[in-house]
């Protein structure tokens, strides 16, 4: 359905900002993908408000294993897949239309790039997941940060205003999931290295959930359980 | 065993003003109210003991079990479980606690009860010969194997907490915390979980707490007894010492022809109902043999039966009803 729009302001206008329509598909693909991996692995994380009120990190808490890595390996979501294909198939058209060498080098560098991109995404779920243990209620941000990432990483970034492209880069920094490791590694932009910016998301991705851990223990502290 | 000091444990409450006005004010300003749920406990409960935590809803008890067993991070003090701080060492100290709630359950609703066992076994990463042995142990004491196949959704709640004290003594745990285990059971199926509870604290020497508003629990299991109010500590001791202290009384019940009861000198008449009265002495102080005595001196007794002070007493004294 998005991508339908994209096709449709594409085939009207040229292009968007500077990117052809083989460009979009492959930043679309490669979005999706990474939104799907995150759907399979860290979706519990738009439902970590409902855990907090009922008292449902109990049962984590008083076993040998983290308390996140419980939450969320206990609760994969196989039906993640179902974004999984298209994305894969709207990355592929895109790698087809823009000519892109496929080699051990560029897959290595699409896996690291969605390592990164998932982990950014999944740390985002835990960050505002989190609140919960503050707020003690449950809401369910699953919504709106899917709002947000979508209208962020499936399209350019540059075609937002300077003010919104630095929030979307350093404070939450969404921009790393797509736009700028596709910017890098199709040379749209010669300022970003396609060597260095992969990397980039990968560091970016690990940082983010660190911090997101670290929130989420900060949060486990004030865990007030549930009365019975 | 088990160390607990001056443990503490606060809540914020948010303070609300009716209406309109106070909503907006609680946004604006928000006002917050300390609630001390649990202030200063502190106590030690040796290797084998049974201990029973006792105290009115809201008293603090589920909190304190709670932070014992690392659910909670207290505000002030600490637990510490064979030395080691349970707050701090959480992954490690957990794998000595069993934890039964009655009224949650660990077990995977969606799977059959074996299935939740296995997960458990590779949780606690026990060895295939040692799970054989304990199912096996506790498979004798409760029965557990004729429903291992059913999925947890279809059990009764009695078949559910049986799962769920085997599925918490899985990993052999030095220490079991139960919280309201028999909270909801029919007679039968409370009977097996204290006949449990009694055969690992025997066999295994498994230290248990538990918490509990049936006096039979009490009676049947606890040695010891730590009565929790309004978060604090009233009493803690050997629970025949606290009846002798708080209740050092009898009661004689004695039933006549007619409805005319004598007083007796020495003793409360607490009750004068029909023909039956009922004479509350200190133990101490007289016998029922003497009451009886004197009261057969001026009237004709039908018949007599002495009552016990039991827990109930202690627990109508110390909940100030």
């Amino acid at each position: 359905m998005g991508f339908a729009i994209i096709k449709f302001v594409v085939e009207s206008f040229g292009e968007i900002n500077g990117w052809n329509y083989g460009q979009l598909a492959f930043l679309y693909g490669l979005s999706v993908i990474s939104h799907a991996l995150s759907m399979i692995f860290f979706v519990q994380g738009w439902f970590m408000g409902y855990y907090v009120i009922e008292g449902d990190f109990d049962r984590y808490l008083t076993r040998p294993l983290g308390v996140l890595y419980q939450f969320f390996f206990t609760n994969i979501n196989i039906f993640g897949v179902t974004d999984l294909i298209p994305g894969i198939l709207v990355f592929i058209y895109g790698c087809v239309k823009c000519e892109v060498t496929v080699n051990l080098l560029f897959i290595l560098q699409v896996v690291v790039i969605l390592v990164g991109a998932t982990l950014i995404r999944g740390g985002i779920y835990i960050l505002l997941g989190s609140t919960s243990f503050h707020t003690r209620s449950a809401v369910d941000f699953g919504q709106y940060t899917q709002e947000i990432m979508d209208k962020t990483t499936m399209y350019p970034l540059s075609m937002y205003p300077e003010s919104m492209q630095f929030i979307l880069t350093y404070l939450i920094p969404v921009g790393w999931i797509s736009f700028y490791p596709v910017s890098a590694l199709l040379g749209i932009d010669s300022a970003y290295n396609a060597m260095l910016v992969p990397l980039i998301t990968l560091g970016v991705g690990i940082l983010v959930m660190l911090v997101a851990g670290a929130y989420f223990s900060m949060g486990l502290r004030k865990y007030g359980s549930a009365g019975n | 065993m088990i160390d607990v000091q001056d443990l503490s444990k606060d809540y914020m409450q948010k303070h609300k003003d009716p209406g309109l006005s106070g909503a907006l004010k609680g946004l604006v300003k928000p006002e917050y109210k300390v609630v001390h749920a649990v202030r200063d406990l502190s106590f030690h409960i040796g290797e084998g003991e049974i201990v029973g935590f006792i105290g009115p809803n809201g008293a603090g008890k589920s909190t304190t079990i709670k932070m014992m067993s690392g659910i909670l991070t207290p505000t002030k003090g600490r637990v510490l479980i064979d030395g080691r701080d349970i707050t701090k060492h959480r992954k490690e100290v957990v794998r000595n606690i069993g934890v039964v709630f009655g009224q949650r359950t660990q077990l995977n609703w969606d799977l059959r009860l074996g299935e939740s066992f296995e997960l458990l076994k590779h949780i606690y990463q026990i060895r295939q010969a040692d799970y054989d042995r304990t199912l096996d142990e506790l498979d004798r004491i409760l029965g557990i194997k004729e429903i291992i196949d059913k999925p947890v959704r279809q059990m009764s709640l009695g078949q559910r907490v049986k799962g769920d004290l085997v599925a918490s003594m899985l990993h052999s745990p030095k220490v079991l915390f139960l919280d309201e285990p028999t909270i909801g059971l029919d007679v039968s199926a409370k009977f097996a979980l204290r006949k449990f509870i009694k055969e690992i604290n025997r066999v295994r020497k498994t230290t248990v707490i538990l918490t509990t508003h049936d006096l039979g629990d009490i009676q049947e299991l606890c040695e010891r007894i730590i009565i929790i109010n309004h978060g604090v500590m009233m009493e803690d001791g050997n629970l025949s010492q606290i009846v002798d202290r708080i209740a050092p009384y009898k009661t004689l019940v004695v039933e006549y022809y007619d409805e005319a009861a004598p007083e007796h000198p020495r003793c409360e008449m607490i009750l004068h109902e029909g023909n039956v009265a009922k004479y509350r002495f200190l133990k101490n102080d007289l016998t029922a043999a003497e009451i009886i005595a004197d009261l057969s001196k001026v009237k004709t007794i039908k018949d007599v039966s002495i009552e016990e002070a039991g827990i109930d007493d202690i627990i109508k004294v110390a909940y100030g009803a």
